[in-house]
């Protein structure tokens, strides 16, 4: 088994989105670092994997982009979250929540699991 | 994905290039920033790059990622896919040709066969509305009849009567004395244009209250014949037109494109069934209160929800009451006085007739388009063996199977869409040639328009489609299949993989050859039928005749005045010089007609049962066999005082048989004297012969004599003239000019217009034209049959051999002789191209006994050819040995080959 942890379907998207709310507009470069640092590197990500999922929230309009400069003058993309991007935040997450609960309780070393 | 995706993701495709700049400045910052952190950290530049470009990953794979996200999925990999097609078609322009060719020719001709099944059968006659729901009786009735249908409750959504097409002599400049043109129309009732649905362009049409009888002469004309003869003039409805030689005033316009029901003869003209017979001589005799005379066509529109069964069951009741209140008929009648057909189309035509007609239309495309699409499936296949290491390497570095399926796809769906562009403008060509054939036929007085329409293009799109994944599919299925480390290794000679492939292409061999043995002989049959029509041989010498039509009625003239002008007028023209003699008759000469009237002769022990005997009939004029130079071989001809009889129905006419009929009719006996009875249901006629011709008249389908009855032309006769008028055949030792016999006619009467002036040479060339052109058509599918069948087995079968060449170098380095080796690749072939002949025999003999089964006239035609020693057995020894030719030809050139040179190649 590999030492670092594969990205479930849609887990990106919600990372995505969590880090825009906490550390407001931020480019690709910065959305990547955070969430590498977050995971402690657990994640395996390539960073290059990240442009989709903005693409992917774009589209949706959970997210918008705007040009802007970078620090020493760069021309980057910046991020930031939009209105029904937190509702949809929100609902994630809580379901999230509800799901490694329940994930949880089910692989919890009880009577009757698995050995 | 919704509706906003969906936008946004269109938008994405659109802005394509704009974006993809975007993201790669995105990606190139995202590396200088990544770059620039790790030198802070104190790593080398050279490594800080690296690193940078490491946890980035690949720079391809996130674009591809962000265009999976960005516009329409799939899409670009389909365009991809196209691109990739058209490049390997270009590479391979040979092949292209072959396949696309193919193609059009496939579609070309199976576009053809819906135009003309469209015309007939599918295309709803234009202008009238909701067709489908028109019926019309299939025998006409007498007028009381129609009224008393009519006026029964709850019976049908609208019904209407009406007689035609009739000719009406019709001259627009009404007071000047313009030569009146014959144009056909309908004598209708007034409810004939609400039954069909129909608007007025301008004015109104008839109606109950002012077309009533007596009331003045009233005229509604097509909006061709506004457009064409009254130069669409706005302030039309008023003006008069000269009908028949009688002034009737113009009340309105129809529709455009609208001919009357059965556009196949266009009506023009439209005028009430009250009009005065003077205008209309059809109408003659009180005919509208006459419960004897069934002249009327009944037009029945369908009530909602009732079937045109129920509506058939109590027509026919009612019918059936009819008969027996006007004391025609008892009630014991067995079976049904009414059959309902269709009234929607070009023509009258029942249920079953159409169903047959596009089952078999359906056959043969059904047939020309599987054996296109086997043809280049076995050309695809043999294409797909040359290309399976490519597919094979595509497979390896990791293309899905279905990846790979939807680019060979692609490719053949590409190959259709030329192929049926081509092919739908191949057929536009030929039905153009097809509808200028047949123009110049004076014979068919029919308009059926063949014209592609946008069914037809549908037709060729949905079968171009059908065709691509026919053709397509198969071999893209076989060609994945491949075994991967086989395939790469390029090893020919693997058994397994050997027998898989050539087990499929077996199959498409056989298939093929049983597929054009049917066509040819279905289409060998047909044309062969046809081709014995064609060869006409009228049974006297055309040179000298030459004929032309009256229609005095039609030219103003009253019914005493036509009827006496013809007495006049062959003394008259028998005094050109030159003229030998001059006769009259009511259709020209050698009309193709069949048998359809029925007769019976009275047995001589009273009493015993009559058989009845089917017939043609044929009116003519004194002197008209010494006319024509087909003298009598007993009795004699009808005389000037035949002429002028003026019948009653009960009268016993004379009557002059052909050799035929007298066989048919009377076997070994003595006809002359004897009596032939003809019973139509309303009127019983009596003849006594006085006569026996060998000149026989022959039928369109099957050249067959006819037996026919001649009666004399009588005054009743030219009283009411006929649908093509009267004939007026001359016998002329040099051609008479139109501008001699119109002088001479003036002198007659000034009014009078002769037309279709003709001399029989033409008008013969004329009706062999059409059945010509029938034949030429139909051989020209069976030709095409051929040449697909050539083309696939020679493609196919060489194929098969090639892939043997190495097999077969080792065998010839191992000491085969090559005899024995072609012996070997010949039997393989010899067993699948006799299996393929005998399946293609027996699907085409059941198919001709279906079709035998369900159609009288076409179990004439097969009965006439399958007796045809040429089609039986030459059609499948052609095949056969062209077949083995295929199958010789490369087989002979590997085994002359140096076998050293065969193993040698990859």
């Amino acid at each position: 088994m590999s030492s670092k942890l594969d990205l479930l379907q849609g887990t990106l998207d919600l990372m995505v989105l969590r880090t825009l709310v906490s550390m407001g507009p931020l480019h690709g470069y910065g959305i990547a670092r955070r969430i590498e640092q977050l995971s402690q590197n657990e994640v395996l990500l390539n960073q290059g994997t990240i442009y989709a999922a903005l693409v992917r929230l774009q589209n949706r309009g959970w997210i918008a982009a705007e040009w802007g400069s970078s620090e020493n003058n760069r021309r980057a993309k910046y991020y930031s979250i939009t209105r029904s991007g937190r509702k949809r935040l929100a609902e994630e997450t809580s379901y999230w929540q509800r799901l490694s609960a329940v994930i949880g309780r089910v692989l919890a070393p009880s009577e009757g699991g698995p050995k | 994905m919704n509706l906003g995706v969906l936008w946004a993701r269109l938008k994405g495709l659109v802005r394509r290039r704009e974006l993809d700049g975007e993201l790669q400045k995105e990606i190139a910052t995202h590396l200088e920033l990544a770059t620039e952190e790790n030198l802070r950290r104190g790593i080398e530049p050279e490594e800080a790059r690296r690193l940078a470009a490491v946890r980035f990953g690949s720079v391809a794979s996130a674009q591809e990622g962000v265009w999976d996200e960005r516009g329409l999925a799939g899409l670009a990999s389909c365009l991809q896919d196209a691109r990739y097609a058209v490049r390997g078609m270009r590479t391979n322009p040979g092949f292209t040709l072959v396949t696309v060719a193919t193609l059009a020719l496939g579609i070309g001709l199976c576009s053809v066969f819906f135009s003309v099944l469209n015309a007939f059968v599918l295309r709803p006659a234009p202008g009238v509305s909701d067709t489908g729901r028109l019926v019309t009786l299939e025998a006409s009735v007498p007028y009381p009849y129609f009224e008393s249908y009519r006026n029964q409750e709850g019976l049908s959504a609208g019904m209407a009567a009406f007689i035609g097409p009739v000719p009406f002599g019709v001259a627009v400049n009404a007071p000047a004395d313009g030569k009146p043109e014959r144009v056909f129309g309908h004598l209708v009732s007034p409810e004939y244009f609400s039954t069909l649905g129909v608007a007025p362009l301008l004015g109104r049409f008839f109606d109950p209250v002012q077309e009533s009888p007596g009331a003045a002469p009233t005229v509604v004309v097509s909006e061709r014949f506004w457009r064409m003869r009254l130069h669409s003039d706005p302030r039309v409805v008023g003006r008069a037109l000269r009908v028949n030689g009688r002034q009737a005033t113009i009340i309105g316009v129809g529709p455009k494109d609208f001919f009357g029901i059965f556009p196949s003869t266009p009506a023009e003209v439209f005028l009430p069934v009250t009009a005065d017979p003077a205008v209309a001589p059809e109408l003659a005799a009180d005919i509208l209160h006459r419960t004897t005379q069934p002249a009327f066509r009944v037009l029945v529109r369908l009530r909602p929800g009732m079937t045109m069964a129920a509506t058939e069951a109590r027509l026919d009741a009612h019918t059936r009451e009819m008969d027996q209140q006007t004391g025609k008929r008892g009630p014991d009648r067995k079976g049904r006085q009414v059959h309902l057909v269709l009234a929607g189309l070009a023509l009258p035509i029942s249920v079953a007739e159409r169903s047959l007609v596009v089952t078999f239309y359906t056959l043969l495309v059904a047939l020309i388009l599987s054996l296109t699409c086997s043809n280049l499936a076995g050309l695809i296949l043999a294409r797909g063996s040359a290309r399976s290491r490519e597919i094979a390497i595509r497979l390896s570095i990791g293309a899905s199977r279905f990846r790979v399926i939807r680019q060979l796809l692609t490719e053949s769906l590409i190959l259709a869409a030329l192929g049926g562009v081509a092919g739908f403008a191949a057929a536009y060509g030929l039905l153009d040639l097809l509808a200028r054939v047949r123009g110049d036929s004076a014979l068919l007085q029919s308009e059926i328009a063949f014209t592609p329409d946008l069914r037809v293009v549908l037709f060729a799109f949905l079968i171009s489609a059908l065709a691509a994944a026919g053709f397509g599919l198969l071999p893209a299925l076989a060609a994945t299949r491949a075994d991967l480390a086989a395939a790469l290794k390029a090893s020919m000679g693997t058994r397994r993989s050997r027998y898989r492939r050539f087990g499929l292409r077996n199959l498409f061999v056989v298939y093929q050859v049983a597929a054009a043995m049917m066509l040819i002989l279905i289409m060998g049959f047909w044309s062969s039928g046809l081709r014995n029509g064609a060869n006409l041989d009228p049974g006297f010498d055309p040179a000298p005749l030459q004929f032309f039509s009256l229609d005095p009625a039609r030219d103003g003239l009253t019914p005493s005045q036509s009827a006496a002008l013809y007495t006049g007028l062959a003394q008259r023209l028998a005094r050109l010089p030159g003229v030998e003699s001059v006769t009259l008759a009511d259709q020209p000469p050698l009309n193709l007609t069949v048998a359809n009237r029925s007769v019976s002769v009275p047995s001589v022990p009273a009493g015993s049962r009559e058989s009845v005997h089917p017939v043609a009939f044929l009116s003519i004029g004194p002197g008209y066999f010494a006319t024509l130079g087909a003298p009598l071989v007993r009795g004699a001809e009808f005389s000037e005082r035949d002429l002028g009889l003026d019948p009653a129905p009960s009268d016993i006419l004379p009557a002059v048989i052909n050799q035929t009929a007298a066989k048919d009719l009377f076997g070994g006996a003595d006809p002359l004297g004897r009596r032939i009875r003809q019973d139509t249901g309303d009127v019983e006629r009596t003849f006594q012969v006085t006569g026996v011709v060998r000149y026989d008249r022959q039928s369109l389908a099957v050249n067959r004599p006819v037996a026919t009855i001649f009666l004399p032309l009588t005054r009743k006769d030219l009283r009411r003239g006929s649908q093509s008028g009267t004939i007026v055949l001359v016998r002329a030792r040099t051609h008479l000019g139109d501008a001699t016999i119109r002088r001479e006619l003036a002198s007659i009467d000034p009014h009078l217009t002769m037309f279709n002036p003709q001399t029989m040479r033409e008008f013969l060339a004329a009706t062999n034209r059409v059945v010509q052109s029938a034949v030429a058509f139909t051989s020209g599918i069976g030709l095409f049959g051929l040449l697909l069948a050539c083309v696939g087995l020679a493609g196919v079968t060489a194929q098969a051999v090639e892939r043997r060449r190495k097999e077969i170098g080792i065998r010839m380095a191992l000491g085969a002789r090559p005899p024995q080796v072609l012996r070997l690749v010949m039997r393989e072939g010899a067993v699948m191209i006799s299996a393929g002949a005998a399946f293609g025999f027996a699907g085409a003999y059941g198919i001709s006994r279906v079709l035998a089964a369900a159609s009288a006239q076409m179990a004439e035609i097969i009965a006439w050819s399958t007796g045809d020693r040429a089609l039986t057995v030459g059609v499948p020894l052609l095949l056969i040995s062209l077949a083995a030719i295929a199958c010789y030809l490369p087989a002979r050139r590997s085994i002359s080959r140096d076998p050293l040179v065969s193993l040698r190649e990859e």
